[in-house]
């Protein structure tokens, strides 16, 4: 078992993570920045370790500072949280070198699926939908053309080992094409280190449904439930819920059936998940993998009962996941709402000092995890999420109320958050009624 | 009268899109900042020459940090 785990990652996720560890008796060592040594969560944590200047490239991003860390405290696990070097194969890589334990899949796992082109092969060989498209990546310009030669206008040009929404891009006809192409392979090369990319044919008004689901290393993978996720501006995820209202029990075991297969194909270890596109006409096609926890874990948690965070500890201990497909509990319905340091208008950062504090009381019905304090900074150098408010109830109506509810009592001041826009979204009657996509918030009238 | 081009929003210096003697225009974008992961342009309220590049990449920037100086 673990003894004391490293969190290298800043936030609410280092807050999330410590409880559990205290549940199970496991120690903790919290790392930080030069803007977070005031953190809220360093105080929980056992130790903590301060690793560089704010800027994340020299701190949260920089393996060997980290690792440095591990080695200072003595710490056998390392927990990546999300984002950060959560699926940086080579952190993991580096963690194991030193004969530590890496909370996740193992680093060839995470090596091999941060290819998209591997992953639909993978997909392919198992008989799991993938968005009709190339399966491999294009040698050049030749290749794009004889590819949507078949695939027919409008395509969609993809990066292979791309992220966060960048290097995705439309082809509309013969005249774009080269532009297109010698545009995403700069990107590629400049952000990603990697031009290669693959064509995809456009699903139209999709929805984003996911699958969470646990493998252990005995070849054992269960389900734990899909999330909707397709409220989202910009690839960002504002509201997730779970079940989706439009998943039924024939589609939900279609998709878990599909998970399992792709788990084992491709070795995984641990908690991850598996992204799907749902057409209008409710076809389901497999996207992709995220490997690792994610941050809408806890509507899972809420749906489940389960604590994911703990699974990902014993799993990456070697333990078994004790659990069968049919052990799982499934009961009435979890909703998160995101809260960004954003302007709710123009979504424009708001970063600053935290004045006062005001929330909602939080028992069986309400969870949030956050790590703000009154007097504490939003920074401007990380991510704007700074809080999540979970919501669950026996019926989707239900859930929704208390959320509501929730997000009215919920008041920071000093800076500006997306709560208004939340409230706007969960008070809409297409959104109420179920009836929405990914394209839900560019149509969105917010006034 | 030399004037400056000053950050609007805190975070760090994404890209500098100007050199020392870059004459520039008046809603030109002469910096961008990566102020909580989104990118915000720095435009020229003035016409003139860059005399002086005071930042680079991944620099930390305030609210009316200087980041150009014009002629």
């Amino acid at each position: 078992m673990i003894n004391k785990l490293l969190i290298a990652n800043r936030g609410e996720i280092v807050s999330r993570i410590i409880k559990t560890c205290k549940k199970m008796g496991v120690q903790t060592v919290a790392i930080y920045s030069d803007s977070d040594k005031a953190a809220s969560y360093l105080e929980e944590a056992d130790e903590s370790c301060c690793i560089g200047p704010s800027n994340p490239l020299k701190s949260y991003l920089n393996i060997d500072a980290i690792i440095n860390a591990m080695l200072k405290t003595r710490a056998d696990a390392v927990h990546p949280g999300y984002g950060f070097l959560a699926e940086n194969y080579a952190f993991a890589e580096a963690v194991v070198s030193q004969g530590a334990i890496w909370v996740g899949p193992p680093p060839s796992v995470m090596k091999a699926v941060e290819s998209k082109c591997y992953c639909r092969q993978i997909a392919a060989g198992v008989d799991v939908s993938v968005i009709p498209g190339t399966l491999s990546t294009l040698a050049g310009l030749k290749e794009l053309r004889q590819a949507v030669q078949e695939y027919g206008y409008p395509a969609f040009l993809k990066l292979d080992k791309g992220g966060g929404g960048k290097g995705i891009e439309v082809i509309r006809d013969e005249n774009q094409l080269q532009e297109v192409y010698e545009r995403v392979t700069r990107i590629g090369q400049m952000a990603f280190g990697s031009s290669e990319c693959y064509l995809e044919v456009g699903v139209e008004r999709p929805r984003h449904i996911e699958i969470q689901f646990i493998a252990d290393s005995f070849g054992q993978c269960v389900c734990l439930g899909e999330r909707e996720c397709s409220v989202q501006r910009r690839h960002q995820k504002i509201i997730e819920e779970a079940p989706s209202p439009v998943v039924g029990e024939n589609e939900r075991n279609t998709l878990f059936a599909w998970t399992r297969k792709l788990s084992r194909a491709m070795g995984y270890e641990g908690a991850g998940t598996l992204e799907y596109l749902r057409a209008t006409g409710g076809e389901f096609y497999f996207m992709e993998v995220n490997a690792r926890l994610q941050v809408e874990h806890p509507v899972t948690e809420a749906l489940t009962g389960m604590d994911i965070v703990q699974k990902q500890l014993e799993i990456a201990s070697g333990m078994p996941l004790g659990l069968q497909q049919d052990d799982l509990q499934i009961s009435g319905h979890a909703i998160e709402a995101r809260v960004y340091a954003e302007d709710p208008d123009t979504f424009q950062p708001s970063p600053g000092k935290v004045n006062r504090l005001s929330f909602p009381a939080t028992n069986e019905h309400i969870r949030i995890d956050h790590a703000l304090y009154e007097g504490g900074t939003v920074s401007p150098y990380y991510d704007p999420l700074i809080a999540k408010v979970i919501a669950w109830d026996e019926t989707r109506l239900k859930a929704i109320q208390r959320l509501t509810k929730a997000l009215r009592e919920f008041q920071v001041t000093g800076i500006k958050t997306t709560v208004p826009l939340n409230l706007h979204i969960l008070e809409n009657k297409e959104f109420q009624e179920g009836n929405f996509d990914t394209s839900f918030l560019e149509k969105f009238s917010y006034k | 009268m030399a004037t400056t081009v000053n950050a609007h929003m805190p975070g760090l210096v994404a890209r500098v899109l100007v050199n020392e003697g870059d004459q520039v225009t008046q809603g030109q974008t002469v910096v961008v900042i990566n102020c909580m992961k989104n990118e915000l342009q720095v435009v020229s309220a003035n016409d003139g020459k860059v005399q002086n590049v005071l930042v680079k990449e991944w620099d930390e920037v305030e609210i009316g940090s200087p980041l150009i100086v014009l002629e």
